[in-house]
């Protein structure tokens, strides 16, 4: 399917010629903030985008939860069977609350969970999801992300993210936006290989592309660069890159020493601090640069400035490497 | 000021000289208006509902016709509902003429705006995820304007309010349509119109004293139920 629009954002217009979607694939959208992921997407579920040509299951990036139980509001538009469905999927995505709860009260992170297990149960020709894994902590997001990649797997469905963890696990076909224009799009194994993927990364700046010579070594696959060597996800024999986002990395002590269960341990240099939002930015040189999103405390616990040695740790599982 | 105190004084006097005349003017009061609310809030609240949230042919005159119809002179809307009702008119077969159906019909054309655009304020305000979250969902229409409505339960007890208050300090439309027949159709504001014109003051300050009571208990009334703390105001 082909949208030559143009949409009016913020009194700019949002130019998605040319963008392409398939049904029956995993298509996702990723750029930075501002990028206009949003609006296109918002677009894309009302009457004049997919909606005209089908039902659409639309996640909002702030579900909204209408007065009434828990039980009430995952159920809405859902006929029993698909209630079903959608009480299993809350309980995969770790909704713990009693469903009998009062739902207007529940915290943000439990309204996206029922709002997405409702959305994913919904049966809809197209399934569009607006940042899905944004208020997920860290450590469920690679189970949740496994469980969205299958549940979405041969379905009809948009995602838009600024996570690259998010677009490694779900993409079919990928396209980049910024500043409200498409720079790249097409099969995602293509697109991530390719060098609009390290400009939108560039951008964020809260994504780490890694390139380097990858050999697949039963179900993980190893990257080297220079004299780095990144354990992770795939399975590439030969040019690969490795992507993980800011957040996957965390930061220690570099004198707390080797950590077993952890492939990916490095010693490196940091290099330069900066305050993004309630996140701050880490740049360490390990041999390669990584960025690190931490918390302001963690920092302070950590002693990190600029010139002080830092332990880096990121888990295998969080690492996808593609060829390029 | 001896005057005043007169009036007052003849005021009081008018409740146990005209007890049970007033008794009968204050009943067909609250039952036209009353009816009148409850049948001008069943169709606007929805219809305000729906413009609100939807967008469809011949949605935007719609909403033109309910702006108007907020402001509309209630001696117009009597005029007209007369014209219809009249003996040569349209409906003149039923014979409503001067009746209290009539005053209900003519009361319930303009409670209708004034819910329908209250509301359509109540709904078309609510955050805008709200409003998109409504839409995407899978549901039927009615369903959609229940969970809008329940989300803008303040502004649409607003106008219930609102509703309730254009019709019962309403006076043209009851004359023209009522004809304010002793005993028929007469209603407090026409009683007092009436009173006033025969410089009988007691009995017209007494009943505007009882119209007041009766705005006074039903707007403490509902707005305890439309708070969305469940408290008075």
């Amino acid at each position: 399917m082909n949208f030559n629009i143009t949409i009016p954002k913020d009194g700019s217009r949002l130019d998605v010629s040319g963008l392409e979607l398939s049904a029956g694939r995993r298509s996702v959208i990723f750029g930075p903030n501002g990028a206009g992921k949003t609006t296109l997407i918002e677009y894309l579920s009302s009457g004049e985008g997919l909606g005209a040509s089908g039902r659409t299951s639309y996640l909002q990036q702030r579900p909204h939860m209408f007065r009434g139980t828990a039980g009430f509001n995952l159920g809405l538009g859902l006929d029993a069977e698909a209630t079903a469905w959608a009480t299993q999927l809350a309980g995969r995505l770790g909704v713990a609350t009693n469903l009998e709860q009062n739902a207007p009260s529940l915290s943000g992170g439990e309204k996206h969970r029922l709002a997405l297990a409702r959305v994913l149960a919904t049966p809809a020709d197209w399934v569009l999801l607006d940042e899905p894994m944004a208020p997920i902590d860290f450590a469920e997001r690679p189970d949740i992300l496994t469980l969205l990649a299958g549940v979405l797997d041969g379905r009809s469905a948009v995602v838009v993210t600024h996570d690259i963890n998010v677009v490694a696990a779900l993409a079919d076909h990928l396209v980049i936006l910024d500043r409200g224009r498409i720079i790249d799009q097409g099969e995602a194994s293509r697109v991530l290989g390719s060098p609009s993927v390290v400009r939108s990364a560039e951008i964020l700046g809260k994504a780490n592309l890694i390139s380097g010579m990858a050999e697949s070594t039963g179900g993980l696959c190893v990257l080297e660069a220079g004299d780095v060597h990144i354990t992770g996800v795939g399975s590439v024999d030969g040019p690969g890159r490795a992507l993980f986002g800011a957040e996957a990395v965390t930061l220690r002590l570099a004198r707390s020493g080797h950590d077993l269960s952890n492939r990916n341990t490095w010693i490196g240099r940091v290099e330069s601090i900066s305050h993004q939002g309630r996140l701050v930015e880490v740049v360490v040189d390990i041999g390669v640069r990584i960025v690190a999103a931490v918390t302001p405390g963690a920092l302070v616990d950590l002693g990190i400035e600029p010139g002080v040695d830092v332990g880096v740790a990121v888990k295998a599982a969080a690492i996808t490497i593609v060829s390029t | 000021m001896e005057f005043l105190g007169e009036v007052v004084g003849d005021a009081f006097a008018a409740f146990s000289d005209f007890g049970p005349e007033l008794l009968e003017v204050i009943g067909l009061t609250l039952v036209v208006s009353g009816v009148s609310t409850v049948l001008g809030v069943l169709l606007g609240v929805p219809l305000g509902t729906m413009l609100a949230l939807e967008r469809f042919p011949g949605s935007g005159i719609l909403r033109t016709f309910v702006n108007v119809g907020m402001g509309v002179p209630p001696v117009l809307v009597g005029l007209g509902v007369l014209l219809v009702f009249w003996s040569a008119g349209p409906l003149g077969s039923l014979g409503l003429v001067f009746t209290p159906a009539a005053m209900v019909v003519a009361q319930v054309v303009l409670a209708i705006p004034v819910a329908a655009g209250v509301t359509r304020g109540a709904v078309g305000g609510l955050a805008p995820e709200v409003i998109r979250e409504i839409r995407a969902l899978h549901l039927p229409a009615t369903m959609r304007y229940r969970l809008a409505i329940g989300e803008a339960r303040a502004g649409v007890g607003a106008a219930v309010v609102a509703a309730f208050g254009r019709v019962i300090s309403e006076v043209g439309a009851v004359l023209i349509v009522g004809g304010n027949i002793l005993g028929e159709t007469r209603v407090l504001t026409t009683l007092i119109v009436q009173e006033s014109r025969q410089a009988r003051f007691g009995i017209a300050i007494a009943a505007g004293m009882v119209l007041l009571a009766i705005s006074l208990i039903v707007n403490l009334s509902l707005g305890r139920l439309h708070h969305p703390l469940g408290v008075g105001m």
